[in-house]
């Protein structure tokens, strides 16, 4: 290889197995909508995007826009040497390709059927950018974990009491689902009070389908009595130690106002979350002797951990590949329990 | 292998039963608590479920309980005694605990055994002995426990006060050895009385530290010029995080009367202001500009200090 040329592997920045820095993926950088002709930085596993739009065109580039021309030099391998990132928009977020651009497919986009492809008429009420204080893995196992909800939200989101708990879990190469389906359990407070649903019990059914390297996270909850509130979570990987989400909590086809009120309790939950995912994350960074204990409720975390395992260990093999059972443009809205 | 030894973590009435307090000691996290019936623990704070830190959680009547996910631990044992939502069949594996560290309360001082071996007699707060009214505390100081011992020994007026008392920067003597403790006095004027330390001809007063070589808890005394005990501080003082050290302190006044102090100490005693400060905030420039002297015999306490050691004898020209 020319020794001028960026190399796949040149750069401490372009493969951090032990921060699961998954390649080959497209992130969800930005609201389409928070872009326009000045540029606003964004970062991914530590590295620079900025985004502007040139003409009403998206643009993603390594460096400030008056600086691309003079540091193509240093332009790293995720730009092709070029300074430029491959990007697409797409249900209202702004895709940048992570990886080898030749690789690029437009298919690799996740499918959100609950989302206008176009992004149009998404309303700015149901997108809230939040920030966790931990690499997105422990994040997005955060969410994945049911059980901590009774201690560190119940005062948010109700004491989780119900006649049954039922959870599954399945998986592809690049995907875990998680579905929860709980039958009588009280009515969260947010749900009664603003919700109007004046039941006192009601049921849920509540699917988490989760991408493993871009840890973009479809949920549909759908609660009888009451409505469904779909929403995306994209835990872009600012680092080793935080990352970024910004939100879709798609409420359009709930009351008002609770459509616009829902949206608004990711600042009361990420707090809560934050207290203790801050002092986590800083403990995973000692000494890899003593393995976690687990229990059975740990099932879902601990499927996700293993498949994110594999898919590093197949990329430092040097298989960026998507194996045959992970279409990820195949529509979900069956997956997700949209059509039951 | 660490032998190990107590450590003075903590005071006796900063935790209430059913309360936590989480402490710091040789830059290892831990945390204490009383149960209901006002039992003290000491584990690890550190849920080995999900890694975050127990101190949070609420007292539970089988432990501790971790306020993440609600794994509980006994404060004897370390062992998790509960899982929440496991079926009645179910049991909670007996390997699942964290590490729990023995503890000693005296003279109100919560001791913790860091170690392997098993746990010592001797406890370090263990000869404090509470006079008249006690004053208390605690901090985080921005100096190394190390440097911190040293400047006790170098400087105690860059980190304590005596009210109404000058400690002067002469030193009765070196440090001597006693027992695992090196001892230093020095001279002290009462503030506001004649024109300065350099004129006094005989120090009315005495301040003596006592200052551990391993482990161990300092101890500050005012005493008269006869020797007799005015003030007695107990400071304990253990290795935090980046360079910083936790102490907590217990200290108050003897009856002992004093016949050439000034009118503002005995004022002082009658309106029952507070006779001593141990500073929470450090001055940097007085610490760097503190020269290095008796705390010499902390580095190399065979070569000079006198004492116990006493077979050392000075070379003769």
């Amino acid at each position: 290889m020319d020794g001028t040329q960026p190399s796949e592997f040149s750069s401490k920045r372009d493969w951090v197995p032990s921060n699961f820095d998954l390649r080959d993926t497209w992130f969800p950088v930005a609201y389409c909508a928070d872009v326009d002709t000045r540029p606003v930085r964004r970062i991914v596993h530590a590295q620079d995007v900025y985004l502007w739009r040139d003409f009403g065109r998206i643009v993603a580039a390594e460096f400030r826009p008056d600086r691309v021309s003079q540091s193509l030099k240093v332009a790293t391998f995720f730009t092709g040497g070029t300074g430029y990132y491959p990007v697409v928009e797409r249900y209202g977020y702004i895709w940048l390709w992570y990886g080898n651009p030749d690789a690029r497919h437009e298919e690799l986009i996740p499918n959100i059927p609950f989302l206008p492809l176009d992004g149009k008429g998404i309303p700015r009420y149901t997108q809230r950018s939040v920030r966790f204080d931990a690499a997105s893995l422990l994040s997005v196992e955060n969410l994945i974990d049911l059980t901590h909800a009774d201690f560190l939200h119940a005062n948010a989101i109700g004491d989780n009491k119900s006649e049954s708990d039922h959870v599954e879990v399945a998986s592809t190469s690049e995907t875990v689902t998680r579905t929860r389906i709980v039958t009588r359990k009280s009515v969260a407070p947010v749900m009664r009070w603003i919700g109007g649903v004046r039941a006192k019990y009601q049921d849920l059914r509540a699917v988490l389908h989760v991408h493993l390297r871009n840890n973009v996270c479809i949920s549909y909850p759908r609660f009888t009595p009451g409505y469904a509130i779909p929403n995306v979570q994209p835990f872009v990987p600012v680092g080793k130690h935080r990352s970024r989400v910004d939100q879709t909590n798609y409420t359009v086809h709930a009351p008002a106002p609770f459509r616009w009120l829902m949206p608004r309790i990711s600042y009361v939950i990420q707090p809560q979350d934050n207290a203790v995912l801050r002092q986590q994350n800083a403990r995973y960074f000692e000494s890899a002797e003593r393995r976690d204990f687990s229990s059975r409720f740990d099932r879902p975390g601990n499927r996700y951990r293993l498949l994110i395992s594999r898919l590093a260990e197949r990329q430092r093999q040097g298989d960026f590949s998507y194996q045959t059972d992970a279409d990820l443009s195949a529509d979900i809205a069956s997956v997700l329990g949209m059509k039951d | 292998m660490n032998n190990g030894q107590w450590w003075a973590v903590g005071l006796s009435d900063a935790i209430e039963p059913g309360h936590t307090l989480a402490v710091v000691c040789e830059g290892k996290p831990i945390v204490l608590f009383r149960d209901e019936a006002g039992q003290a623990f000491a584990l690890e704070d550190r849920c080995s479920h999900r890694r975050v830190p127990l101190s949070p959680g609420p007292v539970k009547p089988g432990g501790l309980q971790c306020p993440y996910h609600g794994w509980t631990f006994d404060g004897n044992s370390g062992r998790c005694t509960d899982i929440p939502n496991l079926g009645r069949e179910e049991r909670v594996p007996s390997s699942y605990g964290v590490t729990p560290y023995p503890v000693a309360e005296a003279n109100g001082f919560i001791h913790v055994w860091l170690g392997d071996w098993a746990p010592g007699e001797y406890l370090p707060a263990a000869s404090y002995r509470k006079t008249g009214i006690e004053y208390t505390g605690s901090a985080v100081v921005s100096l190394a426990r190390d440097h911190y011992l040293d400047v006790m020994l170098d400087g105690p007026e860059c980190l304590l006060a005596f009210t109404g008392v000058q400690i002067t920067d002469f030193f009765l003597g070196d440090p001597r050895q006693d027992g695992d403790h090196l001892v230093l006095d020095r001279g002290a004027i009462w503030k506001g009385k004649g024109v300065g330390p350099a004129f006094v001809r005989d120090y009315p007063l005495v301040v003596r530290t006592s200052v551990p070589l391993v482990g161990g808890v300092i101890t500050v005394e005012l005493l008269s010029v006869d020797e007799e005990p005015l003030i007695t501080i107990c400071i304990a003082a253990t290795e935090n995080r980046r360079g910083t050290t936790s102490l907590c302190w217990r200290g108050g006044l003897h009856g002992s009367t004093i016949s050439d102090s000034t009118m503002r100490w005995r004022f002082s005693r009658v309106i029952g202001r507070k006779p001593f400060e141990v500073f929470s905030e450090i001055d940097g420039n007085a610490i760097a500009a503190l020269q290095i002297a008796p705390s010499l015999e902390r580095i190399w306490p065979s070569s000079t200090a006198s004492g116990s050691y006493s077979s050392f004898s000075p070379e003769v020209c």
